[in-house]
């Protein structure tokens, strides 16, 4: 195991982003490593390690359990078809890395759904938790970040807990191993295994995974606990890349299945359908619970409210939603989008025209969990479908 | 790192009741916080929440600033019930405000109507301030009636002075109102500027907005010399709670203070 000694690793010009990339050498073949940009660290290296390597499921237990005192470990476990998050507990090996995303979005354990954010006058930040480390984070997730990071983080007005989560998180993703009924990433230009916003990824194999770092804070666990891992061998290599294909193309025919119109037209599509009979159409069968926007990765909308103890200053922040009737009603009584349709049409401006407009990025994941949530079946993938004609 | 969800400790000196259901609250600050001339804080009574407004004081004074509130819902209806000595909490400043160095060199006419009489009193100590270097100011001022008329005392002696061409009207006149009586739009033909190049400010109720912002289209006034002080729901004040959005900005980060031609394309801007 010669990976990461000194002596072993060479330098040179990346070709692709021009900074310092690394070749390590070990006593069979040369293996290339990639380097790319990650915004959010600004440590002076921009350089992460894609160092191939083998941890077995039982050694990768051990990780866990070890991460415990440093993390709020987060694990995916079978709930029902598919898998929700909850705490790893001592000794807790009961958990499934899962074929698909989780049940819960992510935002949960880094923006909370109900969180103190001030109290009384005090310029402390409420909560001061051990970071998040999330274990199975899949791509469609993972892009819900890009969003995230726009919204809550920035130098002036950042919001505190979320940017310190995500500064001091954990995020070990996966590949998908199978398709969910209503999983689309593809048709939003994403492929079903993460390729950023990562620390380390895995990916399942026979027996275990495959390990990609993704981050200096990737590289550094896999380094204090290199004797947990293996280097991977020709048949696992293969067999990640065909799950990988096939995962792929069963997400990309389940998509077309469905016809949702490629990423690149959805902006242009929704301003010229901005006057359409579909919004009034479609929100016939919304009830106005905002199981779309709770469960969404990238739906970041809040509502701050005070509450009184002892007559002091206590501040929370809630997630809110906008297709709730007075979300955007202001005190003299006037509400700009006073009906259902016009709520329902702003969500699907919001994700598919502004987003695009100020971060080129589309405001949706294709994750496909409001389809899933929908008490009035609304899909999200015939809407966009319905927007082609 | 900084804490953008909390406030600072006020004290509230002095509560003018300006009309049975608007209140001015004469307020320090224990932290220093200044502002700019349409810029917005969030107002909180302890507990209750909070509220976005417009201080109406002079933005130079800089240990006190004074908010003129009208009691319309749950937060101001706390707010109203406040007494001098008490806390409450300031956040902010917030929103981009008057681009007032844009104005030097031009004629600058301010039309504000109803309660937006407030938010306009800190824009003309701001106007006031740097008279010399406008090359006119005109005010027009419209309220329903005489009894609605904030800071009628400041006003008159605005009135008095002859570096501005004023002019103030009602909806329904009274035994006490010598002026002209109709919206404030009727009294806006006889302003006398090089409308091509002025900078036109409105603030007031939308449907105002709405009727001054096409009277001032007709006279002449460019889209992108129209600026508007918009009213949206705002929780979080600085883009992040995503309640306030006009198409591509947020009112509250990007605003309150908004050109018409940045606007004028997005639905529901008046409402």
């Amino acid at each position: 195991m010669l990976i990461f000694s000194d002596k072993n690793v060479f330098s040179s010009d990346c070709s692709n982003c021009n900074y310092l990339s690394y070749t390590i050498i070990n006593t069979v073949e040369s293996m290339n490593v990639f380097c790319f940009f990650k915004p959010l660290d600004k440590r002076a290296s921009h350089l992460y390690f894609f160092a191939m390597l083998f941890i077995k499921r039982s050694n990768f237990d051990q990780l866990l359990e070890s991460l415990t005192g440093d993390y709020r470990v987060y694990v995916p476990r079978l709930m029902g078809d598919g898998t929700g998050y909850s705490l790893l507990g001592e000794s807790d090996t009961n958990y499934e890395i899962g074929k698909i995303r989780s049940f819960d979005p992510l935002k949960s354990f880094y923006f909370l759904g109900r969180e103190k954010v001030a109290e009384d006058f005090k310029p402390d930040i409420p909560r001061d938790d051990k970071p998040p480390c999330i274990v199975g984070a899949k791509a469609c997730d993972l892009k819900g970040f890009k969003v995230l990071d726009f919204v809550f983080i920035d130098d002036e007005f950042g919001d505190p807990t979320y940017m310190k989560a995500r500064k001091e998180g954990l995020i070990i993703s996966a590949d998908c191993t199978g398709v969910g009924e209503t999983c689309f990433c593809t048709a939003i230009g994403i492929d079903p295994w993460p390729d950023s916003e990562f620390d380390i990824n895995l990916s399942p194999v026979d027996d275990g995974f495959i390990v990609t770092t993704g981050s200096d804070k990737g590289r550094d666990l896999v380094e204090s606990n290199w004797k947990l891992f293996v280097e991977e061998d020709d048949a696992q290599a293969n067999a990640v890349k065909q799950n990988r294909d096939t995962v792929k193309s069963d997400v990309m025919k389940r998509a077309q299945e469905k016809r949702i119109p490629v990423a690149d037209r959805l902006k242009r599509l929704i301003d010229k359908q901005y006057e359409s009979e579909i919004w009034k159409d479609v929100s016939e069968d919304c009830v106005e619970c905002g199981a779309c926007n709770t469960i969404c990765p990238t739906c970041h909308c809040f509502l701050l409210y005070d509450q009184k103890s002892d007559g002091k200053l206590a501040r929370f922040r809630i997630w809110d939603s906008c297709m709730i009737h007075d979300f955007a009603r202001v005190a003299g009584g006037e509400n700009p989008r006073d009906r259902l349709w016009m709520r329902l049409r702003n969500r699907f401006d919001k994700k598919f025209n502004y987003f695009p407009e100020v971060l080129n990025e589309i405001g949706c994941t294709g994750c496909g969990r409001c389809v899933a949530a929908c008490p009035g079946k609304i899909d999200i993938r015939e809407v966009l479908a319905r927007l082609e004609v | 790192m900084k804490n953008p969800y909390r406030s600072i400790e006020a004290e509230v000196l002095k509560v003018t009741t300006e009309t049975p259901s608007i209140k001015t609250f004469l307020l320090k600050p224990k932290e220093e916080l200044t502002f700019k001339p349409g810029q917005f804080m969030e107002f909180s009574v302890p507990g209750s929440g909070e509220a976005p407004f417009t201080p109406s004081s002079d933005s130079q004074i800089k240990e006190t600033m004074e908010i003129t509130i009208v009691k319309v819902g749950r937060v101001t209806d706390a707010i109203h019930e406040l007494k001098p000595g008490d806390t409450v909490g300031l956040r902010g400043p917030l929103g981009k405000g008057y681009p007032l160095t844009k104005f030097i060199g031009q004629d600058v006419l301010v039309i504000g109507g109803g309660v937006g009489l407030a938010p306009v009193r800190t824009l003309m100590y701001g106007l006031f301030h740097m008279r010399k270097q406008l090359s006119g100011l005109v005010y027009r001022g419209g309220c329903r009636n005489p009894q609605e008329f904030l800071y009628r005392k400041e006003l008159e002696e605005w009135m008095k002075r002859d570096d501005i061409d004023m002019k103030l009207t009602v909806d329904q006149g009274d035994n006490s109102w010598n002026g002209p009586v109709g919206v404030v739009t009727t009294i806006m033909d006889d302003i006398d500027v090089n409308f091509e190049r002025a900078k036109a400010i409105v603030c007031g109720p939308p449907i105002m907005m709405k009727f001054a912002t096409f009277k001032l289209q007709e006279l002449g006034v460019q889209d992108r010399n129209i600026y508007l002080s918009m009213e949206k729901n705002m929780s979080c004040g600085f883009g992040k709670c995503g309640h306030c959005r006009i198409g591509p900005y947020y009112c509250c980060k990007d605003g309150p203070v908004f050109t018409y031609d940045m606007i004028r394309e997005y639905p529901g801007i008046w409402e």
